[in-house]
């Protein structure tokens, strides 16, 4: 058996039906502070282990802020899973990711196009999953920059997730408990989770799974200490 | 002899190569009456700023060496630590800031804040300096002092305030308005040394009102009396120098001053901030260790008191025209000319014999030194680093000295040059840990190690210049390490009998890759299996081992040995038969753990226009570099990477070409990794041929 099968990512990864796809948008949504980042990195950190390539974009850390944020979590995985030979693994790790970071009062997706032309020309990097962290905020987004971001992932050939805010009040929520402004756009994204905090854990819920009827229930929750998923 | 402290400055100034820092320099000891006459840098009349005494620095137009200057401005004492702006040399940089209370970090208004001025700030952090900003070359055509601001603000994160706006940029430059005072400052006469105050023009009036608006804004954070007086309108100008002083001491606040050192326009308002804001040596705790008899170390608050025993610390050696200077900082207690201080380090005791105030290549003879003063000794033998007292064993907090990473083989040109390389390599091993010489046993080549390939060059040039030392050198060579990944268990039984005593020692237990990269040692031996007695030999047996590993006899990094049982023997058993016991075990178990070649990774940042991104890329790539991400703002992509030492030589002339200079790169160890399968087996075929020769 794959060490990789243990981990609780895989129990998602069946919920989601194979999991996000390439080509495919999909989000993470939470109050502030409740671990959208931690989950999102939770899943490149299971890729990159499994030597996938993933593009980290961030609008709001420098890189090394990332960086540490990446080596706590893969720590923490690789506890989770006992794996050895994390000397090798960290090296792996590092060379199959690709940290990217922008002023967020400058970014367009134009720049991270070359960007991404850039690393694909000259450094041969070809991701398989981007995190976008901090870019779009939907609020002020409009349509077609949505579809900029899914015809991205269509070139790249990536799945791209990224996360959006709840905000604790006065939002519009719908009956699946998608805040008005996504549901908007819903269209343009194949999966919608959600991050909610309980007493002593974080519950992660499938709000929408592509293009089911009725999502799938899952039984994983976030541990907020090692910000790693685990079984219930 | 009491000196008041608070009107001691002990100061660095810290800034990237090209920003204009020796101009500066040479300015203040200019105002500060200092020095007659100013010189240029890389200046056309041959004479060169005072700072810069040695003659490669002159040449290069880069400042190795830190010299201590001092100087008075405002009935304050200025000492002003000369840091070199090279990261190759970054322990110099490190032992300067050691001794700092404050700095001014100088920026230039053209280029903004730089890979280079990151690294520097990055250091300035560890060591918890207190900063003031100083925009220099705002006389320069693209001069934007508030872009700079912005991006200290942005790229170091600091909370950066204007404290003056320019009176006119690039050729109009003639000087700030000061948001406190609110007025205008002109400089006029040849040398600016006259400053015209006037109203502030009245184009400029509503952008100074704003601008005085954010900063009252940002400063009235550390003071409560100012928040009220905002609201009231009752503001002064005290209580805005209070209250910045407090968000500048406690490393809150950097408020930014505009100039250009070379114009001559504003430097004389920096030394009022410098006296204003920056901190004394009673507002900065250091910390030293007192070595009890036991072997305790204990840790406490230097006094900083004239009345204690005295604690020094040598920061800096050096050799000039007036022989060996030492320069040292006095913590607390006062140093006279003619006593015995004790070297805590060897024990002896040395006689004060001349004590000096240096004003970079000139001297001033004085009598003693007290509390929070900066001064040099005369011909005192002794390495930097360590620490004078009166007799108390104590040692300032060691200094984070990092292990070289490249090493040169190096020969004498002839016998006359072979005595004076040898004198040249003790002075030098002297004054810089991170540098280190050796013969290798087996060729006889002296090897010298550093920190970088720039690091030993300039010790090759020096040697050629000041000690006349011709020396033909190989290729720099990177140093590698080994390590074992897989944990292995070990059960040993060492024994030995060949007439007279025996020998017996039986050890058991594991071997583990370790976290942290260091040498762990852990005993769980239980009912006196291997009496306690035994277990330091048994600790040092394994700590010989790290010396050379049996793969390809580098340096065995990054074990943790777990001693679990054992057996002894009431006549047989000895220290020595112990120690042996685990060099064998040792030896026995390594090549089962899977061993590993290490290579020094160092963090590459490369700085360039956003549109020569591809470019860098590829230099990078074609390096073995990881690339660990890529910031980009404004035009500008600064890209992170941690690239093998071996793939670095040579690189700026690489990175030159490929971007027509508008690139640079800084470079800094970052830590060792497992290196690739065609270098490993390289080394390990090596390393089998030299043990077979050997044998």
């Amino acid at each position: 058996m794959n060490v990789f099968d243990k981990s609780p990512l895989r129990l998602l990864e069946r919920a989601l039906n194979g999991g996000l796809g390439r080509g495919k948008f999909g989000v993470v949504l939470s109050r502030p502070g409740v671990g959208k980042t931690s989950f999102l990195i939770a899943m490149a950190v299971d890729h990159l282990l499994q030597g996938r390539k993933v593009m980290h974009i961030s609008t709001k850390e420098t890189v090394e802020h990332v960086r540490a944020f990446y080596d706590q979590l893969t720590k923490a995985m690789a506890e989770q899973l006992g794996l050895d030979n994390m000397m090798q693994r960290q090296l792996d790790v590092e060379r199959g990711r690709h940290i990217l970071v922008y002023n967020p009062e400058t970014f367009t997706l134009d720049k991270l196009r070359q960007s991404v032309a850039f690393l694909r020309e000259d450094a041969g990097f070809r991701p398989d999953m981007v995190i976008m962290d901090g870019t779009p905020r939907f609020e002020y987004t409009e349509d077609w920059e949505i579809r900029g971001i899914c015809n991205l992932a269509q070139e790249m050939d990536a799945e791209i997730w990224t996360g959006a805010n709840l905000h604790r009040e006065g939002q519009e929520l719908d009956d699946r408990g998608v805040p008005r402004e996504l549901a908007w756009h819903e269209e343009n994204l194949e999966v919608i989770m959600s991050l909610e905090p309980e007493s002593d854990h974080i519950r992660l819920q499938i709000l929408k799974e592509h293009d089911s009827e009725k999502p799938p229930s899952v039984s994983l929750q976030l541990d907020p200490e090692t910000r790693t998923l685990r079984w219930r | 002899m009491m000196t008041d402290l608070s009107k001691v400055r002990n100061i660095g100034i810290s800034a990237h190569i090209d920003s204009g820092k020796t101009t500066l320099t040479e300015r203040i000891l200019f105002y500060t009456g200092r020095i007659r006459a100013i010189h240029e840098v890389r200046g056309k009349d041959g004479v060169g700023a005072t700072m810069d005494s040695m003659e490669l620095e002159r040449e290069r137009g880069i400042t190795i060496q830190s010299a201590a200057t001092n100087c008075s401005w405002d009935d304050h004492n200025i000492n002003i630590i000369d840091t070199p702006g090279h990261v190759d040399f970054t322990i110099e940089v490190e032992r300067a800031l050691r001794v700092l209370d404050g700095a001014v970090l100088v920026l230039c208004s053209v280029a903004g804040v730089q890979s280079q001025s990151i690294t520097v700030d990055r250091q300035m952090k560890r060591y918890k300096v207190p900063r003031v900003a100083f925009v220099n070359k705002c006389d320069r055509s693209g001069a934007n002092p508030m872009r700079v601001t912005d991006q200290l603000r942005e790229k170091l994160s600091h909370n950066a305030v204007m404290m003056q706006l320019p009176l006119g940029l690039e050729a109009e430059h003639d000087g700030v308005i000061d948001l406190v005072r609110m007025q205008a400052a002109s400089f006029e006469g040849d040398n600016g040394e006259t400053i015209n105050w006037s109203d502030i023009p009245d184009h400029l009036l509503v952008e100074a009102e704003a601008r005085r608006e954010v900063m009252l804004d940002a400063v009235s954070m550390f003071s409560d009396e100012l928040m009220e007086a905002i609201l009231e309108e009752t503001v002064t100008e005290d209580m805005i120098h209070e209250a910045v002083r407090r968000g500048v001491l406690s490393n809150e606040l950097t408020p930014v001053f505009l100039g250009s050192a070379y114009k001559n326009r504003g430097v004389q308002l920096l030394l009022d901030a410098v006296v204003r804001y920056l901190p004394c040596p009673t507002d900065i705790e250091n910390e030293a260790i007192e070595f009890e008899r036991g072997g305790e170390e204990i840790g406490f608050v230097l006094s900083n008191n004239d009345e204690d025993e005295l604690v020094a610390h040598a920061f800096k050696l050096e050799d000039g025209s007036y022989g060996q200077l030492t320069y040292v900082r006095i913590y607390q207690g006062v140093l006279h000319k003619g006593t015995d201080i004790i070297n805590t380090r060897t024990g002896k005791k040395v006689k004060v014999g001349r004590l000096g105030r240096m004003h970079a290549d000139q001297m001033e003879d004085i009598e003693s030194a007290g509390a929070g003063d900066i001064i040099a000794l005369f011909g005192i033998d002794c390495a930097s680093g360590d620490t004078f007292t009166a007799g108390r064993r104590i040692s300032l907090t060691s200094m984070h000295v990092p292990e070289p990473v490249v090493s040169l083989a190096i020969e004498p040109a002839d016998n006359k040059a072979q005595d004076k390389m040898s004198k040249a390599l003790h002075r030098f091993t002297r004054e810089d840990p991170t540098f280190r010489a050796s013969v290798d046993p087996e060729s006889g080549d002296t090897i010298i190690r550093g920190m970088g390939e720039l690091h030993l060059e300039v010790y090759i040039e020096r040697m050629k210049r000041e000690f006349g030392a011709e020396v033909t050198t190989g290729a720099p060579k990177v140093a590698y390490r080994e390590t074992m990944t897989n944990p292995v268990a070990f059960n040993y039984v060492h024994r030995k009998q060949t007439g007279g005593s025996g020998q017996y020692a039986k050890v058991i237990g594991r071997i583990e890759p370790s976290d942290d990269g260091q040498f762990h040692f852990e005993t769980k031996v239980t009912g006196g299996n291997i009496p306690t007695e035994y277990i330091s030999a048994c600790q040092k047996g394994f700590a010989m081992c790290m010396g050379e590993g049996a793969f390809i006899g580098a340096p065995v990094q990054g074990l943790k040995v777990v001693l679990e049982d054992g057996d002894s023997h009431a006549v047989d058993s000895s220290d020595m038969a112990f120690q042996t016991a685990c060099r064998m075990a040792f030896r026995d178990v390594y090549a089962g753990g899977n061993p590993v070649v290490l290579e020094p990774l160092m963090m590459v940042s490369v700085e360039g226009p956003g549109e020569l991104q591809g470019e860098v890329l590829k230099t990078l790539m074609q390096r073995r570099g990881i690339i660990v991400g890529t910031t980009e703002d404004e035009g500008f992509v600064r890209i992170d990477a941690h690239v093998p030492l071996s793939e670095m030589f040579g690189y700026a002339n690489v990175l030159r070409s490929a971007t027509a200079g508008k690139a640079e790169f800084t470079m800094e160890f970052a830590r060792y990794a497992p290196a690739p399968r065609e270098v490993a087996e390289e080394l390990r075929k090596d390393y089998l041929d030299q043990r077979a020769k050997g044998k």
